[in-house]
């Protein structure tokens, strides 16, 4: 709208980034607060008078966190990162693949296999959790990272997020690549897959997140302490018989540090690829 | 209600990160990642029932005891075992959950700890085995309703590890300067809140769900009645006095004198020690963190009866040590359990009062227990004697207790008529009477 | 299926294929599909399908404390849970919930897509502010929320604003009446959850070609009336893919209602929407897989129904 801006849209201009400043804050109130508890003393974080930062900003607590003998957060930081990286990678392999068969594979019942996927979405995993975990546990995965990792593997809503990407593929340059003498396999992972890298990334985020945050089949699953995510560690702390909010709030920013820094880094790419989930479409 | 019959019913968190689409438990895959494993200990499930020294290997589980220090000292006791090689796992949250689901498989516990014993599905499901004779000679020791609690049809199924109980803290110079006695009916209780209440000091503290959770069972039993009858036949309260009783709960709600909305729950001091109310509804085992915070300034009590004439209640119960039915080796860990709750009196003291307060299950080791021997801790001891009732009967079941909190929940937080209430409850209650007793 | 029907007509001269040629297909592409879609579609199977066939199966049958029950019931579970009044009235507090959530989340993450998408600059930092909370868990979320801002104490950050204003502290979570905890509970779920939709709204909005606001502008539509006649209209697709996603979620809403509202061993009455009833049936020590598993057939049935309907709408199951 190359038009001369009159002054009722300056004010609405100027209106809309109040809004979007209040906007801004109310949304950054919780991290703040996250950091502000986890940096104070106890007495600190109960005080009558409210303080908008800590008096003195105990980084001591972060040292504590990871000496605190009972609970093994550094582990758990690895075990998380382990599980939510190679589930990642598997998710992307299992379901990119199955998405593309679905999308462009001309089988007389793709409709059905596609339905039988799809279908799944609708029945909430804790109805299925108890079958679930004697199945895991006949096969003597309690305790293992097979078991922790293998569960979280088959992802209907990712499939059909890559299904629906894949519809929208230009096909042009598919059918040129089978021109050229290259099959199902060699089109999917010579041109399809090298040029969808923005939507890989949203659902490898949207995977990751998932598997980081997951909580409760890690805690039935993963019985020995050495097998703890980082979720189930924060989780000891609302436990503990004294109260410890100040680890608590610590241990809760450790646990999330990691994603807030991965939507830092990866930001444009994270956004792209939300926005061609072909849920638009 | 998972906790319906813990004796320390202590906030466990169960914590669920399940996120919208992507559900967790949803799917599980083949063996690909075989390879990447890395079983994490607990060794092969089912088979071959041997440690690395020829010894049977036991697996024995634990909840999350908050006080720091508990679960190395169990992993000590489970060292010293010297007939076979005994692995403790300790749950941070989700204990009852974790327990009910790996029964039903074979890689679960063997010797496992429960509130009250087992449930009656546990038994009648047959997931425990009868330890009925381990107790030996050592049977008239144990404190008797204990090992009444945990008994069905005769037979014993848990072994009580320790004794918890509830009970009214109060601090005396608080009352002191509002000129307030320790209440001995509820009318008084509410009198001594309200004049405890100032403008930074709340009179009492039961929870942050206004004592829904936890006054119930005391206020039926201080009103002279009890979830089921004696013979655990039929519904113990359709009686106007527990109308009454959780009417009162409701004026106590309603009074401006309760604290609520405390970060941490009843089960914890730190609303106490943080010098936030002048009365806390607590459990036995804060006693050391008050001591710590108020020296000499404080003292315990009972539930007041409901009118004057009725007397006083605090809830006690135990974790029992149980056996489960696959076991691997169920001679091996029948026999663990009965070293180290029945003969180990030397650990089952250090485990009763080294980390929280509890009283040991033993009544020769109780008066050993030198910790519980003066000030408020003894007081304590004394009101488990006089005014102790069991938590809750074996056959008020988990579906009964949600009723029951359901019910209390309306009529103390949204002000429902407590006859009604108390009737929808039996009709509940009734029909589980009629499906675990029949 | 145009490329289908045109590679067919290159074999179809061929006579009688072999059984295995038929089953590998044309080109193979029986063969082919199942390489792309086996290894999902079979673990899909054994990992998923497995359990809900067993889920289904306890549903008929008195199932207390075992996977493996023995007292054939019939349609008695169902029956017992359609007229449990608690598992009723959850269903109850799930509509309300959705009457509620749904709506408030589609207008502010719409609200939020617009304002941010005609930012001219900052654009990017107020979309990664906005989208940031899509890290946290529940978990985290829940205990920020209950600890720190709606901790019914005065050093709760809520209850230190209602103090400068002074007004008494309110205890958020505990008093029922008037229901506060509903405050709560909707002020986390949006802010988890409005960033997401945004992002999705966002990249509605740029697909808008920018000839349709032109033509508006020279029409002389202003503001609003520009909004109203063409941005949203031209939302249509991403707005109902946007409401089947928030109806959906609304239904499996467990997460935030767990960790704020359960006490230990109990969770109230109020705000029990049906998994949390269904998780303390049959998870808790209750154990009672029968009705359990029955409420959540239940349930799916339910979502089902909803989700067919709106699916027809959109048309999610045609390929293009």
């Amino acid at each position: 709208m190359a038009i001369a801006r009159s002054t009722p849209q300056k004010a609405g201009s100027a209106l809309r980034y109040v809004a979007l400043g209040l906007g801004a804050v109310l949304f950054l109130v919780p991290f703040y607060l996250l950091v502000r508890n986890g940096l104070m003393r106890e007495a600190d974080i109960t005080a009558p008078d409210w303080s908008w930062l800590p008096p003195v900003p105990q980084w001591g607590n972060v040292r504590e966190l990871f000496t605190d003998p009972a609970v093994p957060i550094a582990r758990s930081l690895a075990n998380s990162a382990v599980i939510a990286v190679t589930q990642t990678a598997l998710v992307l392999l299992l379901s990119g693949m199955a998405g593309y068969g679905l999308a462009r594979i001309p089988y007389r019942h793709a409709d059905k296999v596609l339905w039988t996927v799809v279908a799944t979405l609708l029945i909430p995993a804790s109805v299925t959790f108890v079958p679930s975990f004697v199945l895991v546990s006949t096969l003597g995965w309690i305790s293992t990272l097979r078991g922790l990792i293998i569960p979280g593997l088959f992802q209907a809503f990712a499939t059909f997020l890559f299904r629906q990407y894949f519809l929208g593929f230009p096909k042009e340059i598919e059918e040129a690549a089978r021109i050229d003498g290259l099959g199902w396999w060699g089109t999917f992972w010579r041109i399809v897959a090298p040029n969808s890298w923005g939507f890989v990334s949203a659902i490898a985020t949207i995977t990751f997140i998932g598997s980081w945050n997951a909580f409760l089949w890690p805690l039935v699953i993963g019985q020995d302490q050495s097998s703890w995510t980082v979720q189930i560690a924060v989780s000891t702390f609302l436990t503990q018989q004294t109260s410890n909010l100040h680890e608590l709030f610590v241990a809760a920013a450790v646990a999330i540090l990691p994603l807030v820094v991965m939507f830092v880094v990866l930001q444009r790419w994270i956004v792209e690829g939300v926005e061609r989930t072909g849920i638009n479409e | 209600m998972t906790s319906s019959s813990r004796p320390t019913p202590r906030p466990t968190s169960t914590t669920i990160g399940r996120r919208g689409f992507l559900g967790l438990a949803g799917a599980l895959g083949a063996g690909a990642l075989a390879a990447c494993g890395g079983n994490t200990g607990r060794g092969d499930s089912g088979s071959g029932a041997t440690g690395s020294n020829g010894k049977p290997a036991i697996a024995q589980w634990y909840h999350a005891y908050g006080e720091s220090g508990t679960q190395q000292a169990v992993e000590g006791y489970a060292k010293a075992y010297p007939d076979g090689s005994v692995t403790v796992k300790w749950f941070p949250s989700g204990y009852d959950n974790t327990v009910a689901s790996a029964l039903l498989t074979a890689t679960g516990p063997d010797v496992f700890e429960n509130g009250n014993g087992p449930s009656i599905d546990m038994i009648q499901g047959k997931q425990v085995v009868d330890l009925t004779g381990i107790l030996g000679d050592a049977q008239s020791d144990f404190t008797p309703s204990l090992i009444e609690r945990m008994t069905y049809q005769g037979k014993l199924y848990a072994v009580p590890q320790v004794t918890d109980m509830q009970l009214m803290v109060y601090r005396k110079s608080l009352l002191e300067k509002a000129g307030v006695q320790p209440p001995t009916t509820v009318d008084e209780l509410l009198a001594a809140a309200k004049k405890l209440t100032t403008d930074k000091v709340k009179g009492l503290f039961a929870g942050n769900d206004g004592g829904v959770g936890v006054l119930g069972g005391p206020m039926l039993w201080s009103a002279g009645l009890d979830y089921l009858n004696s013979d655990q036949t039929a519904f113990g309260f359709d009686d106007p006095k527990a109308a009454e009783g959780f009417a009162k709960l409701r004026t106590l709600f309603t009074s401006g004198s309760l604290l609520l909305g405390a970060p941490a729950d009843w089960s914890d001091p730190s609303a106490f020690t943080q010098g936030l109310v002048a009365m806390q509804w607590t459990g036995l085992w804060t006693l050391p963190a008050i001591e710590k915070a108020f020296p000499g300034d404080y003292g315990v009590m009972a539930w007041p009866g409901l009118a004057s004439g009725d007397k006083g209640s605090v809830p006690v119960g135990a974790y029992g040590s149980c056996v489960s039915a696959k076991a691997k080796d169920v001679e091996a860990s029948k026999a663990f359990v009965k070293w180290l709750w029945v003969d180990q009196t030397d650990k089952q003291l250090d485990f009763a009062q080294s980390y929280g307060f509890h009283i040991p299950a033993r009544k020769s080791v109780a008066q050993k227990a030198s910790k519980l021997s003066s000030g408020p801790a003894a007081d304590a001891v004394t009101l488990v004697n006089e005014n102790g009732h069991a938590q809750t009967p074996l056959l008020w079941t988990p579906k009964c207790q949600t009723a029951f909190s359901d019910g209390l929940n309306r009529i103390v937080r949204s002000g429902a008529d407590p006859t009604a209430e108390i009737a929808t409850m039996k009709t509940v209650a009734d029909a589980e009477l009629k499906r675990v007793g029949g | 299926m145009a490329e289908a029907a045109a590679a067919g007509a290159g074999v179809a001269v061929r006579p009688r294929p072999s059984l295995g040629r038929r089953l590998r297909g044309d080109q193979d592409r029986n063969l082919w599909f199942w390489v792309f879609v086996g290894p999902f579609a079979l673990g899909l199977l054994v990992f998923v399908y497995v359990p809900i066939a067993w889920s289904l199966y306890l549903s008929f049958f008195d199932s207390y404390n075992t996977v493996t029950p023995t007292t054939f019931v019939g349609l008695r579970n169902y029956g017992d849970m359609l007229s449990d009044p608690a598992f009723r009235s959850s269903l109850t507090t799930f509509l309300a919930f959705a009457v509620f959530i749904v709506p408030t989340t589609f207008v502010a993450s719409l609200g939020l897509a617009l304002l941010v998408h005609r930012a001219r600059f900052l654009q990017t930092f107020f979309r990664s502010v906005f989208f940031l909370p899509t890290a946290c868990s529940y978990v985290v979320a829940a205990l920020i929320w209950k600890m720190s801002i709606f901790s019914g104490v005065r050093f709760g950050l809520a209850n230190t604003i209602l103090g400068w204003l002074g007004i008494e502290p309110v205890a958020w979570l505990s008093v029922v009446q008037p229901p506060w905890y509903w405050l709560v509970i909707v002020t986390v779920r949006l802010w988890l959850q409005v960033g997401f939709y945004m992002i999705l709204f966002l990249a509605g909005l740029q697909r808008i070609s920018p000839t349709l606001y032109e033509a508006a502008a020279v029409d002389g539509a202003q503001g609003f009336q520009v909004t109203r006649y063409i941005t949203v209209p031209q939302l249509r697709a991403t707005s109902a893919a946007v409401l089947l996603l928030l109806l959906v979620n609304a239904f499996q809403a467990f997460d935030e209602f767990y960790n704020l509202l359960a006490t230990s061993g109990q969770y109230p009455p109020y705000g029990r929407p049906p998994l949390v009833y269904l998780y303390y049936v049959a998870l808790g020590q209750g154990q009672d897989f029968g009705h359990g598993s029955a409420g959540a057939v239940i349930l799916t049935l339910i979502i089902g129904l909803v989700a067919v309907l709106q699916g027809r709408v959109l048309r999610l199951g045609g390929r293009d």
